[in-house]
């Protein structure tokens, strides 16, 4: 019992000598997150080490709260090393002990950098510590929550102490005006004003101070982790909060949810009574106060004021309308002042260092430190604080790390299901009340949730909706059914029933709720919905008009992922059904049917509907879709296909010319000649194919399969002209005049980029292209000697492992500005075109990137983080290049980090051959001519939605309007072109309508046991040892047997079901919910 | 007294008079469905808003339970006010097409149609009834159960409660015209009166948000069956 400040100041002087400086000691989490991942198991070993091994009094162990970086947990900090060992087992303790007696690290054990590898020795350099500034938080580390000596230890109750000694309320009340803390509950009240008039209220009954702990944002457990590991802090400031406003009886209002924090705040406040800090006579003071703690039932809306009061008094937790303002009738009738936890938590440590002090961090009129909780597709999750008006983009790339997997992050959401959402162009925002308000989102108490392009914005909303709408208490009609009937049109329009009237309706009615409903809770309902609109309004309207939802999320809209992720919409659920059914030859139909390229497909697609998979979405392997296709390919005879519909000469035919015989022309050629019309294909090359023969290595795609696919498709219906450049031998002019009545140009994009570097023109310097064209359809092989090859995209390694199989190259090395991880191998997408601005296909799972493993296998040296800057010749001959190291600096907007040159560094290599393979783009200069419409790249202008050129008639399509692109994008552009001209043809609007993905039949599954699905692994393609694949082309990957494609076939999930299966079957009959369960 | 101006006119009230009732002092009309001279404010039903304050600075505040303060500004039919009633009264249309009182708000504000998925529930939660039966029955039989969408009012229970009188205050106050004592046991409701009466507007399928006058009305007595 400390009856004095004098005793209080001899405690702490007595603990501080006790304390030995430089003591050797572990400090361990436990709060609630760390114990889910396992914290004490940990804690139960070391204490068992440190007694076994008589190491008491010589390490110590200290058990605390909350430290931020839960996704790290259990972790272990080291004091005085400072060292940080993340994910800590059990078993690791004898080791961090033996190195901490020593004087010494676990490096294995300590933090690492995912990305760069880099280990951190002290924790305060790792960057999720390094950018904040832990002025709440950072005492968690150094207290025992259930030991008050640890406290006061710390500095504890001084500021208590500081404001007894003064005896004058005014001036505690000035000092946290003068602070200008605001109220950390989400709306920023002036603090000091609140206590103000809670202090002139006259008191006849008495006063109350509450402390809201009422936490109920989805994600957000700031409140939970200060309670839990520092609840003196909360007394401490509710007491100081007392002696300000003259209250008489304190209240914690804590969710029943917490039990940790409940227990902790328990034994707090026992301790504190005991010691004579809370009670009558507070410190030998003539100042009674005391705290109790209500436990709330965790209903949301308790966490508003005038609910919350009403709930505290035993009653319905609904809210009324204000005013009376609970400063002026609150509990009971009496006066009540309601603060945030991390509002309380302020108060000691604003007393600790005086208002002026305070008041400089943060930002003038946004003073101190905020607490977020920084949640989702982020790499480092946990608990940050951060001064005021620090931007986003701080906090989400340099604390966060930026994007936890592959997809760019799209948008924050703050404050929780009552905040919004701010898109990531408005990340240079700082982050403070006003500033917040103005972006249409609110601060909150501090939830942040990170989104990327896999979050849909319209599912993110009808999220929120939903849980606002059964959170709403029902006592306001706005509130009540405006939640509600936000939530069904956001419901319809994620199941792509939503209408354009209908998104006006929402609009409507959301400003409504906003402008009328009684609480805060109604009022910032519509915040979710109405930021949404305003940022990412294209989203709504292509679910509302094209009925899509590219995040695939949306499960209606979707249908089977892998279908909808399809260009062409092969039904790829359908073939491998199939193939575990035995049916390959119904097999080869469906793939067919939807794709005329079968062969090809099989071999060099980009496999979006791999990365689309649910099995590759929820983190485990995606089913080997197009070794499938290739089984099928290969086995069986192309001639057995009975098309749907043949090729014919219908009545009203009409000519159509097609530029371009690549994969997006001869599909177009195709299916108009199924549609009835005659087509000419256009060429400027010897032989039909485009990028398919003249740059895809044989080894990849053999030649004879290629022909065979392109030898199906022309017929009487489809004439072949070769050796017609355009420009040269055809103008889009002369096709009219010609008869034909509509025109879809398709010349692809094979136009290399230039180094720009000085002697580019010498010889043994190529492009790609070049190189692999003078391969491809010449045989002349370009490459000697030495050979470098500067880039990182796929032509990059297609030329690397071309160079390696020609007959005098020596070696052959890759030269990349960033790092392997970045290069962007096998998707079809080069490094240009990303700077180009070009949409990517984002994927969901890491590919592995088998492509430069491949090369690397057959003898490639990869050379990350250079950069050309010289090419040195002699005697008009390569001799060879300068080049520069690079190092990644900050984070570029689109979330990658920069390479930056680094001074001194460059060094000169010897070659004899320099393919350069920075990228491609259209040769489409002879375009702009002819009337079309030409952007900074080369590529043709067209409506997405029609393919329609700027001039009538003339359609455009593949490469050509996208830039490098895949193959199977471009028979998706030749297959769309096809339906677009047949309708342009018939005099018909362009744009049909749009349907939901679904698909067409329903294939009944097979029972799989539950063994068979528990040891299912995917089946990869085997390929040809690296040794007999040098200098030869022969095909590196090798089908699937048949044993295996049946296997793997039966790993299929059939998300198909979902939309055909006759009601009443048994779910549980399919492989999917076998896997799942297991 | 205090003093404030309403729609422009200065009026001095009493303190602790509601804007409502300093509206209607004056004669203009606020249209209501929660209110009831005799039970306390309570607010929910959000028809009674008013804007007040002085632009830009302003916000909407329901006149029943906003108390006059001095100096106050208040309009009641502003373009904001309509807006928002307009919404509030669609909403009600949505939610409970067949009561005549929501029927004859909706006509005196000209609106012709509702926009949303029509529903036919026979409680719009005014909580006119639990106030009459608490604080002039002084009985207390009904009360709110739940939250959000799943709010209803009921006995504890559903049981039959022991205080009910079965007085039928709380049907008299109903603006949905919905029997509140006998929730679980409609049969044995007192007043049965337009039960038998056959309902023109709902006896065929389509026409069943169709505005009828009939009073009392029929339609939310079959809609109960």
């Amino acid at each position: 019992m400390l009856s004095s400040i004098q005793e209080l100041n001899e405690l702490r002087s007595v603990l501080a000598k006790a304390a030995q400086p430089g003591q050797l000691r572990l400090v361990i989490c436990a709060g609630t997150a760390c114990q889910a991942s396992g914290s004490s198991g940990v804690i139960r070993a070391i204490k068992q080490h440190i007694i076994s091994r008589g190491l008491v009094g010589k390490v110590a162990l200290r058990v605390t709260g909350c430290h931020g970086f839960c996704e790290m947990g259990p972790f272990i900090l080291t004091e005085p090393q400072m060292a940080f060992y993340a994910q800590v087992k059990a078993e690791d303790v004898p080791r961090l002990v033996e190195a901490l007696l020593a004087g010494k690290y676990v490096e294995e054990l300590l933090y690492r950098d995912a990305d760069s590898g880099e280990v951190y020795y002290r924790r305060d350099d790792i960057p999720f510590f390094k950018y904040q500034q832990r002025d709440i938080l950072g005492l968690n580390q150094r207290i025992d929550p259930i030991r008050i000596h640890d406290y006061i230890a710390e500095g504890g109750y001084s500021a208590l102490a500081q404001v007894l000694a003064r005896q004058d309320p005014a001036w505690v009340v000035g000092e946290v005006k003068r602070s200008g803390l605001r109220g950390r509950g989400g709306g920023g009240f002036p603090t000091g004003q609140k206590w103000e008039m809670l202090a002139r209220q006259p008191s006849d009954r008495g006063k109350f101070l509450v402390c809201n702990a009422d936490e109920g944002d989805p994600g957000a457990y700031m409140d939970r982790s200060v309670l839990e590991g520092n609840p003196h802090s909360i007394i401490e400031g509710m007491a100081i909060g007392a002696c300000g406003t003259g209250a008489t009886e304190g209240i914690v209002y804590v969710r029943n949810e917490y039990p940790l924090a409940i227990k902790h705040l328990t034994i707090a406040l026992q301790q504190a009574r005991q010691m004579g800090l809370l009670g009558a006579n507070i410190l030998g003071a003539r100042f009674a106060f005391d705290i109790q703690i209500v436990r709330g039932a965790g209903a949301f809306v308790c966490g508003e004021e005038t609910a919350l009061i009403r709930s505290i008094e035993g009653k319905m937790g609904e809210p009324r309308q204000r005013p009376p303002y609970p400063v002026h009738r609150g509990i009971d009738g009496r006066p009540t002042a309601i603060n945030n936890v991390e509002t309380w938590a302020n108060i000691p440590l604003l007393f600790r260092r005086g208002a002026e002090a305070y008041a400089k961090t943060g930002t003038p009129n946004n003073s101190g430190t905020k607490i977020f909780s920084l949640v989702g597709k982020i790499k480092n999750t946990g608990l940050v604080e951060v001064p005021m008006g620090m931007t986003i983009r701080q906090i989400v790339y340099d604390i966060g790390g930026g994007p936890s997997g592959k997809a760019k992050i799209k948008a924050v959401q703050t404050g929780g299901p009552s905040g919004g959402c701010i898109p990531a162009a408005q990340f240079d925002l700082p982050i403070d009340y006003e500033t917040l308000a103005a972006a249409g989102s609110i601060m909150g108490s501090g939830g942040m949730i990170v989104m990327d392009e896999n979050t849909c914005m319209v599912d993110v909303a009808r999220y929120f909706m939903n849980f606002l709408k059964d959170e709403s208490c029902g006592k306001c009609f706005t509130c009540r059914k405006g939640t509600q009937r936000m939530f069904e049109i956001l419901d319809d329009v994620s199941k792509g029933q939503g209408t354009i009237t209908q998104l006006e309706l929402l609009q409507e009615l959301a400003l409504v709720v906003k402008d009328s409903t009684m609480c805060g809770l109604g009022q910032t309902a519509s915040n979710p919905v109405l930021s949404t609109l305003r940022y990412f309004a294209g989203e709504y309207r292509r679910h509302v008009e094209d009925k899509r939802c590219d995040a695939f999320v949306c499960k209606e809209l979707m249908g089977p992922p892998c279908q909808s992720a399809c260009p062409v919409d092969t039904e790829a659920w359908r073939y491998v059904a199939l193939i575990e059914k035995g049916d390959y030859e119904a097999a080869y139909q469906v793939i067919r049917e939807a794709n005329p390229f079968p062969s090809v497909c099989a071999r060099v697609c980009d496999r979006k509907c791999e990365t689309r998979c649910s099995l590759a979405v929820s983190g485990g392997q995606a089913v080997s879709v197009r070794a499938l296709k290739r089984f099928i390919a290969d086995r069986v005879d192309p001639s057995t296909y009975r098309p749907a519909r043949a090729p014919r000469a219908a009545k009203d035919a009409r000519r159509v010319a097609v530029v371009g015989a690549g994969p997006a022309g001869i599909s177009a050629a195709h299916y108009l000649s199924i549609r009835g019309h005659q087509v000419t294909l256009f060429e400027a090359a010897r032989e039909p194919g485009g990028m398919l023969v003249s740059c895809i290595p044989a080894y990849r795609l053999p030649r004879d399969k290629v022909r065979q696919d392109i030898a199906s498709l022309l017929n009487d219906h489809v004439r072949f002209e070769p050796g017609q450049r355009l420009g040269r031998d055809l103008t889009i002019d002369g096709l009219f005049e010609d008869g034909f009545a509509a025109i879809f140009l398709a010349i692809g994009a094979d136009k290399s980029w230039r180094l720009d570097l000085e002697g580019e023109n010498v010889r043994g310097v190529y492009s790609s292209m070049q190189f692999l064209k003078a391969f491809n359809l010449d045989g002349i092989e370009l490459a000697k000697g030495n050979v470098g090859i500067i880039g990182g995209g796929n032509s990059a390694v297609d030329a690397a492992r071309v160079a390696i199989r020609q007959k005098q190259v020596e070696s052959v090395t890759l030269f990349y500005r960033r790092t392997c991880r970045e290069m962007p191998a096998y998707a079809e997408e080069v490094e240009a075109a990303i700077e180009e601005g070009i949409h990517l296909e984002t994927l969901v799972s890491p590919v592995k990137i088998r492509y430069i493993d491949a090369a690397i296998r057959e003898g490639v040296r990869v050379e990350p983080f250079v950069q050309p800057i010289q090419i040195d010749t002699k005697n008009g001959h390569l001799a060879g290049i300068k080049c520069i190291r690079n190092r990644l600096a900050e984070m570029d907007p689109s979330g990658r980090r920069r390479p930056v040159a680094i001074p001194g560094s460059e060094f000169a290599v010897f070659l004899d051959t320099l393919i350069a393979a920075i990228g491609e783009r259209p040769d489409s200069e002879c375009l702009a001519g002819m009337g079309l419409e030409i952007d900074g790249s080369g590529r043709v202008r067209v409506d997405p939605r029609t393919l329609a050129a700027s001039r009538p008639g003339v359609f455009a399509g593949g490469d050509l309007v996208t830039g490098p692109n895949t193959v199977v994008d471009a028979i998706a552009a030749g297959k769309q072109a096809a339906a677009v001209i047949g309708r342009f043809l018939e005099g018909k609007p362009l744009a049909a309508p749009s349907q939901q993905i679904a698909p067409s039949v329903y294939v009944p599954p097979r029972p799989v046991a539950d063994e068979e699905a528990e040891e299912a692994e995917r089946e990869e393609c085997a390929t040809l040892p690296a040794e007999s694949r040098s200098k030869s082309f022969a095909e590196v990957e090798l089908a699937l047997t048949a044993d295996q494609a049946a296997r793997e076939a039966r790993r299929c999930l059939r998300c198909d079901l979902r939309f055909t299966q006759p009601p009443g079957e048994q779910p549980a009959a399919c492989p999917a919910h076998q896997e799942s369960l297991a | 007294m205090i003093s404030l101006t309403i729609n422009g006119i200065p009026i001095e009230v009493e303190p602790g008079t509601t804007l409502l009732e300093a509206a209607n002092y004056l004669g203009i009309a606020i249209p209501t469905l929660c209110h009831h001279e005799g039970l306390s404010p309570y607010g929910a039903c959000r028809l009674c808003l008013v804007e007040i304050g002085v632009r830009p600075r302003t916000r909407l505040v329901s006149s029943c339970s906003y108390p006059a303060e001095p100096g106050l500004r208040v309009r009641t039919g502003s373009e904001r006010v309509l807006r928002a009633r307009r919404m509030v009264i669609e909403l009600l249309l949505a939610t409970c097409p067949q009561s005549k009182v929501i029927q004859d708000l909706a006509s005196a504000h000209g609106i012709r149609q509702q926009r949303f998925r029509q529903e036919h529930e026979d409680c719009i939660l005014c909580g006119l009834c639990v106030r009459v039966c608490a604080e002039q029955m002084m009985a207390g039989a009904i009360g709110f159960r739940s939250r959000g969408q799943g709010r209803t009012i009921g006995t504890p229970f559903d049981k039959r409660s022991e205080v009910c009188r079965l007085c039928g205050a709380c049907m008299y106050v109903c603006p949905a015209c919905q029997l509140r004592c006998t929730f679980s046991e409609p049969d044995k409701a007192i007043c049965g009166g337009c039960a038998n009466i056959p309902a023109p507007c709902v006896s065929s399928g389509q026409h069943d948000d169709l505005m009828c006058y009939m009073n009392p009305c029929a339609a939310c007595e079959i809609a109960k069956t």
